[in-house]
C-alpha cells in the first residue's frame, strides 16, 4: 500500500549543479558521508516501518479524532481528599462554634467562633454572656480580617549593627541591618538576656504593656515579680486614661469601679461622653439604654437623653438635647451644673466638693435656660437619672459629676460601684521614659502597642539637652528592645528584636468583662505564622519551659477555685466561654466629698473660651481604627465613619461657621499649628504641627477642630499606609484629649491654610495673612476625601420618620400621615408580577430607628457573613462601596437649608437609618433584567442568581432605593490600590492584566463556604441571609425526615446583621407567623415602609423615631419636626410632597379604579 | 465589458449557502449534544488510585453506603472514607492485596489517599446531601445503581434540567425511608397492604390501594409526598446563594 515516490535518476552526462568539489568528484569518502548525512530513501524514518507521511497522517487523523471526541473537553481532573485519621466533632463543611473572647481595653467581649474545617469564618456574641448578649461591635467583627491580614508580621527580625567599610580615610560606618531568625535563636537569645537581667535583680528591666485586664497575665507578672523584684511594670494605651479611675478610687475607696446603670435612669446627660459607642466595649450598657428607648405603644414611657459634647457622637446623634460646647468648657459647664443642683439640693457633698472652684474666667457663656431646665429635669428624678463624663476629661469633672450623681441619689441606683481587682503598682509610661532617660532601663519588652507611632509627644526633659524629647530617641537608648508586634512598624523598627504577635483567635488566655466576669479567650486555629502570644513570651522570659495549650491559662483558673472537679469546670469554661463562680462583689455606694473635695481644689483649672482664631484641638477616638490598632483592616477602612460617612481617612472636622472663617472647604488642606510654653534645646518654644484636610460637620462645636487619632500609621501594610493624617503628632502628655489654649501649656494654636512662616513649605509660600480666603485656601491644596454620603436631604420623601412622645401620643398614627401617604390611591395596581407568595413562612425585617444608634456593627457583619470585598478608595470616591448594608445619616435642622448652594445646618438633628434591598414585593429591579438573573422567590425574597447575570446593571437603575452593587472590577481576585510602577504611583485595578491575579491565601481562608464569591461584571445585593435561610429549612427538613414537620422554628435563626446589632434594632424572621419577633415588631403602630406609595411593597419596614424633648427646654419646639413637613410642630403635613408634583400626568387619587 | 466571472461562478453562492448551512448545522448539533452534561459528565470513568469495588462491598459483603459515606445524612457534602475506615477492615482483611497499598502506605505515613473527583458540582450550586437522603431520596436517584459497579462512573447527568426534573416532579423518585440506601429497591416490591397501612394513601385517591396487586413509582411517590409535605423549592437560592 505504501506509494514512495522515487526520483527519476541522475544523467550521468551533461551539465549538473553540484554544491563542492568533492560532490562533483564523487569521492567514495564523500558517498560515504552523504550516506550518513541523507541516507537513501530519507523520506522513511530509519528503522521502523512507517513513513513520515503516514506518521503525520495517523497523527492527523487521531488529533481529529481526539478533538471530534472532545475527550479533552473533559473537566480537569481534580482530587478529593480525606482525612487520615477522624478528626474529632469534625463533619467536613458543617461548622463548629467555640466559645471565646475578645480582649480590649475596657474590658472583654464574649464571643461565639464559627469555624469551619478548622478555619474560623464569622464572629459572633456568645448570647449566654450579658456581656455581648449575643451581640458584638465592628470591631470584634472586623477581628477576624485582622487574623488573615497577609501584612501581619511573620518572621523573627533581628536587629544588629555592622561595620561597614567607607570610602579610604573614612572611619568605618556603624549599619544597621535586620536579619530574619527563628524562634530557636530568639530563645536563645532570650537565655543569655535573663542573665544578664537576674544579674542585678531585674533593676534594669521593665516591661511596656497594652491593658487587657487578662488575670493569667497579672499572675505571670507576679511571678515576675518574684524572680526580679526591681522591674518595672508600666501600662500604655494611648486611649487609657487615668482620669476617671484615679478620680473613682479617690471617691469610691480603692478598686471600685463605676458601672451605670442606664436601665434604671429616666433622665441621662452626657458631658462629653460617647457612651453609645460600641468600640468603647459596653454592649450590655448600650442595650440596657435602649431599652428604655423601645416604644412600643403610645402609653410607653421613655427616658431622656441630654448631651453636651463639641462634635457630633453617636451619643449626641441619639440625643434629645444636644448642646454643642467645646470639649475644654465642659469643665466650667459642669461647674456651673454643679452649682445650680448643690443649690436646690443642698447637698453637703456636692456643696463642698465645688465650694472651692473659682469662677472660671472667660469660660463659654452658656445658655442659662439650657442649663436651668436640664438641672431641674435631673433633680425631678432623683435616685433615677444620671450624669456620665467622658472618661477623658479632667478628674476634677469626673469627682463633680461623681458629686452630683451623689447628690442626686443616684450613686447605687443608677451608678453602681463595683469592686474590680486592679493590678498593684502600674507605673505610666511618663515615668517609664523618666527612668530610660537617666539610664537605668537596660531590658525593655514592649508586648503590643507600637509606641514609637502613638507615645505622647515630648515624653520626658532629656537631662542633657534640657528640652523634651520624644519615645524614639528613649528607645535608642536601650540597649535590648524585645518588641512583640502584630507589624513590622515604626516601633520594631527601632528593638533589637521584634517577635511576630499571635492574634487572639490563635492562642489561648483569659480576661475580665468591663464588669468583671471571667472569660476564657480560647484559640481557633494554631498560630498561622508562628506567632507568640503576650503570655508565652513572658513565660519564656520566666524561664519556665514552653507550654503547650492552655496550661498557662489552666494554672490561673484553678487559682481561681472552681467548685467541684477541675475537669468538669474547666470544660464548662470553655463551653459557656466564662465562669459563673466567679462572683461579681459590689462595694458600698459612698461618696466621699472629702477627698474629692481637696483634690478638686488643687487640680481645678480651666482654659478660656476657644475662639475662631485660636480654636481648641480635640483628639477623639476614631469609630474606625481606634487608636491605630487596626488602621490594616480593610473592613475598618472602607467602613463609613457613622458620622461624616468618611472612609479611608480622617479628617480636622469643623463646623460651618469655622470653615467659613477660614475659607476652606470639605477637602482643602489646613495646617493645624500648636505652640506649647515649654522650650525646646534652642530656647524656642516648642511648636507641633500638623497639616490635614478639613471636613465640615454640622453640628460641631464652632471654635474647636476634631482629629480622630489612629490614622498616619505608616509601615504597617498596604491598607493603612496611605490612610489619613496623624494626629498623635499633635499630642502630649498634658494635653491627651484636648489642646486649648490655657497659658500653663499650651501658648498659642493657630490654624490656617498657609503654611506658616516658622516652616515655610516652599520658599515661595511664605504667609500671607493679608491673602482673601479664597487664595489663602490654594496655598496648601486639597485632599481627596472619599465620603459616601456627601447629600444630607431626604427631598421630601419621608424616608425617616420621627416624632416628639407628645406628638405620638396625640396622634399614634403620625407615622403614616407625615410622608402623605392617605392621600395617595388606597391601592395601586401593579404592573410587574411575581409569583404567588405561598410558602409556609414568608421573610420579612423591622428596623426601629429608635433604637438604633449609627454604631455600623451591621455593616461589617454583613460584610463578613456575605464575602463582600474591599474595594479601595478610588473606587469609593466613585460610589462603588460595595456595601450591601449602608447607613443612611440624614441632618434635621429647623432652617431648612440648601446643600447645592453652600448652606449648612448649624445645629441639626441626626438620625441614622440601615438601608439594605427592601425585598419589594412588586420589585422594580425584576422586570428589567434581560436575563432573569434576579427574580422573586415563593418566600418574598427578591433572589439573584449571580452566575445568570450578565452585569447590564439596568436592576441597579431601577432601583429605589440604590441598594444594587455591581463588581466594577474583580475586586476578590486583584489586588485594591495603588502600586509603585516606576516613578508613577498606579491604582491597580486599571492596570489589572499586569497585577498578580489571586487573592492572598490568607484572605481566601476567612471567606464564608455558603456564599458564592462574586467575580467582576456581576451585581449583588442583600439576600436577606439567603444562605441561613436555606440552612435553617435544610436543618428543620432534616430534623423532620419522614414527617411533616419541615417548619423552621420560630426566630430560631435570623440575619449576620440583626444577629450583631447590639441593640437588636434590627428584627428579621417570619412575618407570616403572629407571634414571631419580627411580626411583633411590625404591629406597632410606629411601623411604615419606605416610599409606599410607589406600590412597590417593600417587605422590610421601619419603626418611626420617637424623641423625648423636655417641653420646658429652650430648644423644644424644634426637635424632631423635620419629618412632619418641614414647618414645625404647628403646620404638619402642610408642605406637599415632591413626587406629586413630579407625576402630575399620573394617576391622581381621583381617578383611582 | 468583459465577464468577470466565468459561468461556473452562478452556482457558487447556493452551493456556499448550502455547505455553510450543512456546517452550521453540524456544530450546532454537535454542540448540543457534546457540551451537555449528558456527554462531558456522563460515563466518565476515572482511574482511582486503589480501584474499589463497589458491588464486592455493597452487592456482596452487604455493606451499607452510610458505612463510609458517614455523614451524608448530616452534612452538605457526603464525605469520602477517611483511611482509618478502611484499615478497621483490611488489617484484618486482604491484608496483603497489592491493590491496597496506597491505603496502607496513607496509613503508614499520614498523607490521605487522593481520590479523583468524579461527581462535581459548580461552585455556585450549593447541593445538600442531607436534605435529600433524610426524605425519601435515594443515593441511586443520582448516582445510580453504584452497587452493581466495580468501577464506579458517573451515570447521570447533574444538569440544572436534570435536577429541575425532580424538584418538578418529586413523586417520581420518593421511595420509603427504610430503602434509602437499598440501591436496588424497585416500587414493586411493596406490599400495597403494608404500604398503605404505614404511610396511608392521597387524599384524593379514589379506589383503595391496599388491595391493589403491587403499586407504581408515582402511586408510592404521591403518597409520600403528601404525608411528608415534600415541597422541593424551584427558586433559585434554593441551590445558588
Amino acid at each position: 500500500m505504501k506509494r514512495v515516490f522515487e526520483h527519476p535518476p541522475e544523467k550521468l552526462t551533461g551539465k549538473r549543479y553540484w554544491r563542492s568539489l568533492d560532490e562533483l568528484s564523487d569521492t567514495p569518502e564523500f558517498r560515504g558521508w552523504l550516506e550518513r548525512e541523507f541516507p537513501s530513501g530519507a523520506a522513511q524514518l530509519n528503522g521502523d516501518e512507517w513513513s513520515r507521511r503516514g506518521f503525520l497522517k495517523l497523527m492527523g487523523a487521531s488529533m481529529a479524532l481526539a478533538g471530534f471526541g472532545l475527550t479533552s473537553c473533559r473537566r480537569p481532573e481534580s482530587h478529593l481528599v480525606p482525612f487520615t485519621k477522624s478528626v474529632e466533632w469534625t463533619i467536613p463543611g458543617k461548622a463548629l462554634y467555640y466559645a471565646t473572647a475578645m480582649p480590649r481595653r475596657t474590658g472583654a467581649i464574649p464571643l461565639i467562633a464559627a469555624t469551619v474545617d478548622g478555619r474560623p469564618i464569622k464572629i459572633e456574641g456568645n448570647p449566654l454572656h450579658p456581656g455581648s448578649g449575643g451581640a458584638t461591635d465592628a470591631f470584634a467583627q472586623a477581628s477576624l480580617l485582622d487574623l488573615y491580614d497577609p501584612a501581619r508580621s511573620k518572621r523573627f527580625v533581628e536587629k544588629g549593627e555592622k561595620e561597614e567599610k567607607g570610602k579610604k580615610d573614612e572611619k568605618p560606618k556603624k549599619v544597621e541591618y535586620f536579619e530574619q531568625r527563628d524562634r530557636a535563636a530568639f530563645e536563645k537569645y532570650l537565655t543569655e538576656l535573663r542573665t544578664k537581667i537576674a544579674a542585678d535583680g531585674g533593676a534594669g528591666l521593665a516591661f511596656l504593656v497594652e491593658e487587657v485586664h487578662s488575670p493569667t497575665r497579672e499572675r505571670l507578672r507576679a511571678e515576675l515579680l518574684k524572680v526580679y523584684p526591681k522591674m518595672r511594670w508600666c501600662v500604655y494605651d494611648p486611649l487609657l486614661t487615668e482620669a476617671q479611675s484615679f478620680a473613682t478610687q479617690l471617691s469610691f475607696g480603692d478598686n471600685a469601679r463605676l458601672i451605670p446603670r442606664y436601665e434604671r435612669a429616666d433622665v441621662v446627660l452626657a458631658l462629653d461622653c460617647d457612651f453609645l459607642d460600641c468600640g468603647e466595649g459596653d454592649l450590655a450598657g448600650i442595650r440596657a439604654f435602649t431599652s428604655r428607648r423601645r416604644v412600643g405603644t403610645a402609653k410607653d414611657t421613655m427616658n431622656r437623653l441630654y448631651a453636651v459634647e463639641n462634635r457630633f457622637t453617636l451619643t449626641g446623634a441619639m440625643a434629645d438635647h444636644r448642646l454643642r460646647c467645646p470639649a475644654s468648657q465642659i469643665p466650667a459647664f459642669t461647674r456651673a451644673l454643679a452649682g445650680k443642683i448643690a443649690v436646690a439640693t443642698k447637698d453637703q457633698g456636692l456643696a463642698s466638693t465645688i465650694a472651692t472652684l473659682t469662677e472660671p474666667v472667660n469660660a463659654m457663656p452658656f445658655d442659662d435656660a439650657w442649663l436651668t431646665e436640664c438641672a431641674n429635669d435631673l433633680m425631678a428624678k432623683p435616685g433615677a437619672s444620671l450624669v456620665v463624663a467622658g472618661p477623658h476629661q479632667p478628674v476634677v469633672v469626673q469627682l463633680m459629676v461623681y458629686a452630683i450623681n451623689s447628690a442626686l441619689k443616684n450613686v447605687g441606683t443608677t451608678m453602681i460601684v463595683r469592686e474590680f481587682v486592679r493590678a498593684p503598682k502600674t507605673n505610666s509610661i511618663l515615668q517609664l521614659a523618666g527612668e530610660i532617660n537617666s539610664g537605668r532601663i537596660k531590658q525593655l519588652f514592649i508586648l503590643g502597642g507600637d509606641p514609637v507611632y502613638n507615645a505622647p509627644k515630648g515624653i520626658t526633659i532629656d537631662k542633657d539637652l534640657k528640652a523634651p524629647v520624644d519615645w524614639p530617641e528613649l528607645q535608642k537608648k536601650v540597649p535590648d528592645v524585645v518588641r512583640l508586634g502584630y507589624f513590622e512598624d515604626a516601633t520594631s523598627e527601632l528593638s533589637k528584636w521584634h517577635v511576630p504577635a499571635a492574634h487572639y483567635l490563635e492562642s489561648w488566655g483569659d480576661a475580665l468583662t468591663n464588669d468583671g466576669a471571667y472569660v476564657a479567650i480560647q484559640p481557633m486555629i494554631l498560630p498561622l505564622f508562628g506567632g507568640m502570644s503576650e503570655l508565652e513570651l513572658m513565660n519564656a522570659v520566666l524561664g519556665n519551659p514552653k507550654t503547650e495549650g492552655p496550661q498557662l491559662v489552666q494554672d490561673t483558673f484553678r487559682a481561681s477555685a472552681p467548685p467541684g472537679d477541675f475537669e468538669t469546670a474547666w470544660t464548662q469554661l470553655l463551653r459557656d466561654g466564662f465562669a459563673t463562680h466567679v462572683a461579681l462583689k459590689e462595694k458600698p455606694p459612698t461618696f466621699n466629698s472629702n477627698n474629692a473635695g481637696g483634690v478638686a481644689h488643687t487640680l481645678w483649672s480651666t482654659a478660656p473660651n476657644p475662639t475662631l482664631d485660636a480654636p481648641e484641638i480635640v483628639l477623639t477616638r476614631s469609630y474606625n481604627v481606634d487608636d491605630g490598632r487596626y488602621i490594616n483592616n480593610g473592613w475598618l477602612q472602607e467602613l463609613p465613619d457613622p458620622i461624616t460617612k468618611l472612609t479611608w481617612d480622617n479628617a480636622a472636622l469643623m463646623s460651618p461657621e469655622m470653615a467659613k472663617h477660614l475659607g476652606v472647604n470639605s477637602g482643602d488642606l489646613i495646617n493645624v499649628a500648636v505652640t506649647e510654653t515649654t522650650k525646646d534645646a534652642q530656647g524656642k518654644n516648642i511648636r507641633r504641627e500638623l497639616v490635614i484636610a478639613a471636613l465640615i460637620s454640622p453640628g460641631h462645636a464652632d471654635n474647636s477642630i476634631s482629629i480622630s487619632l489612629g490614622y498616619g500609621r505608616k509601615k504597617t501594610g498596604p491598607v493603612g499606609e496611605e490612610a489619613g493624617f496623624n494626629g498623635y503628632l499633635l499630642r502630649n502628655s498634658s494635653n491627651p484629649h484636648y489642646i486649648a489654649v490655657d497659658s500653663k501649656t499650651v501658648e498659642s494654636i493657630s490654624v490656617t491654610t498657609a503654611p506658616t512662616a516658622a516652616q515655610p513649605a516652599s520658599p515661595t509660600a511664605t504667609a500671607a495673612p493679608a491673602e482673601s480666603p479664597k487664595v489663602r485656601a490654594r496655598t496648601l491644596g486639597t485632599y481627596k476625601l472619599a465620603v459616601t454620603q456627601d447629600h444630607w436631604s431626604i427631598e421630601g420623601r419621608g424616608l425617616v420618620r420621627e416624632a416628639t412622645i407628645e406628638k405620638y401620643r396625640e396622634d399614634p398614627e403620625f407615622v403614616k400621615k407625615i410622608a402623605g401617604d392617605e392621600e395617595l390611591p388606597h391601592k395601586l395596581p401593579s404592573i410587574y408580577s411575581h409569583p404567588p407568595l405561598n410558602s409556609a413562612q414568608q421573610w420579612g425585617m423591622a428596623v426601629d430607628l429608635n433604637v438604633c444608634t449609627g454604631c455600623s456593627a451591621c455593616i461589617i457583619a454583613c460584610q463578613a457573613e456575605n464575602n463582600i470585598p474591599i474595594v479601595g478608595k478610588l473606587q469609593v470616591t466613585h460610589g462603588r462601596a460595595m456595601h450591601w448594608l449602608r447607613l443612611d445619616r440624614y441632618y434635621a435642622s429647623e432652617k431648612p437649608f440648601n446643600q447645592d448652594r453652600g448652606e449648612y445646618p448649624e445645629n441639626p438633628e441626626m438620625v441614622h437609618e440601615p438601608m439594605m434591598c427592601q425585598h419589594c414585593e412588586n420589585a422594580p429591579c425584576e422586570t428589567v433584567c434581560p436575563v432573569n438573573a434576579t427574580v422573586h422567590s415563593e418566600d418574598g425574597l427578591n433572589v439573584m442568581a449571580y452566575n445568570r447575570c450578565i452585569g447590564t446593571r439596568y436592576c441597579a437603575n431601577n432601583c429605589p432605593f440604590k441598594v444594587r452593587r455591581f463588581n466594577y472590577f474583580d475586586y476578590n481576585q486583584r489586588p485594591i490600590g495603588k502600586k509603585k510602577v516606576g516613578p508613577l504611583s498606579v491604582y491597580q485595578e486599571y492596570i489589572a492584566p499586569f497585577t498578580e491575579k489571586g487573592a492572598p491565601d490568607t484572605t481566601k481562608l476567612q471567606k464564608n463556604p455558603n456564599v458564592t464569591v462574586r467575580m467582576r461584571g456581576v451585581m449583588e445585593k442583600c439576600t436577606y441571609c439567603v444562605q441561613r435561610i436555606e440552612e435553617a429549612k435544610i436543618a428543620a427538613h432534616v430534623k423532620a425526615g419522614p414527617s411533616d414537620k419541615t417548619r423552621i422554628p420560630r426566630d430560631s435563626f435570623t440575619s449576620a446583621c440583626a444577629q450583631a446589632c447590639p441593640t437588636e434594632a434590627i428584627v428579621f424572621g417570619d412575618i407570616k407567623d403572629p407571634e414571631s419577633k419580627v411580626s411583633k415588631t411590625k404591629m406597632q403602630d410606629r411601623n411604615y415602609r419606605l416610599l409606599e406609595y410607589l406600590n412597590v411593597n417593600t417587605r422590610t419596614s421601619y419603626l418611626a423615631r420617637i424623641r423625648n424633648p423636655n417641653p420646658k427646654m429652650p430648644d423644644a419646639g424644634r426637635i424632631a419636626v423635620a419629618s412632619l413637613g418641614g414647618e414645625g410642630p404647628e403646620g404638619p403635613g402642610k408642605a406637599k410632597h415632591d413626587f406629586e408634583q413630579h407625576d402630575k400626568g399620573a394617576l391622581s387619587p381621583k381617578e383611582k379604579p | 465589458m468583459a465577464n468577470f466571472f466565468p459561468r461556473w461562478t452562478n452556482w457558487l453562492p447556493l452551493k456556499i449557502a448550502i455547505c455553510g448551512a450543512f456546517i452550521v448545522a453540524g456544530l450546532t448539533g454537535a454542540t448540543w449534544y457534546y457540551v451537555t452534561p449528558k456527554y462531558t459528565r456522563v460515563g466518565y470513568t476515572p482511574v482511582q488510585p486503589v480501584p474499589f469495588p463497589h458491588d464486592i462491598h455493597v452487592s456482596q459483603i452487604g455493606m451499607d453506603c452510610r458505612y463510609c459515606h458517614s455523614f451524608v445524612d448530616v452534612a452538605a457534602h457526603s464525605n469520602l472514607p477517611n483511611t482509618q475506615t478502611c484499615m478497621a477492615c483490611h488489617q484484618q482483611v486482604q491484608k496483603d492485596n497489592p491493590k491496597l497499598e496506597p491505603v496502607r502506605a496513607s496509613w503508614k505515613s499520614g498523607q490521605p489517599v487522593e481520590w479523583v473527583q468524579l461527581h462535581r458540582t459548580p461552585d455556585y450550586v450549593f447541593y445538600n446531601h442531607a436534605a435529600h437522603v433524610n426524605r425519601g431520596i435515594s443515593c441511586a436517584s443520582c448516582h445510580g445503581q453504584v452497587n452493581r459497579m466495580s468501577v464506579v462512573r458517573h451515570e447521570k447527568p447533574h444538569s440544572m434540567a436534570w435536577c429541575l426534573e425532580c424538584h418538578r416532579h418529586p413523586e417520581r423518585f420518593l421511595r420509603p425511608e427504610t430503602q434509602i440506601t437499598n440501591l436496588d429497591w424497585k416500587p414493586e416490591w411493596e406490599k400495597p397492604a403494608e404500604f398503605v397501612a404505614k404511610y396511608g394513601q392521597p387524599k384524593d385517591a379514589k379506589d383503595d390501594w391496599s388491595k391493589k396487586e403491587k403499586l407504581t413509582q408515582e402511586e408510592i411517590g404521591q403518597t409520600l409526598k403528601e404525608r411528608w409535605n415534600i415541597q422541593p423549592t424551584i427558586n433559585c437560592q434554593g441551590c445558588h446563594r
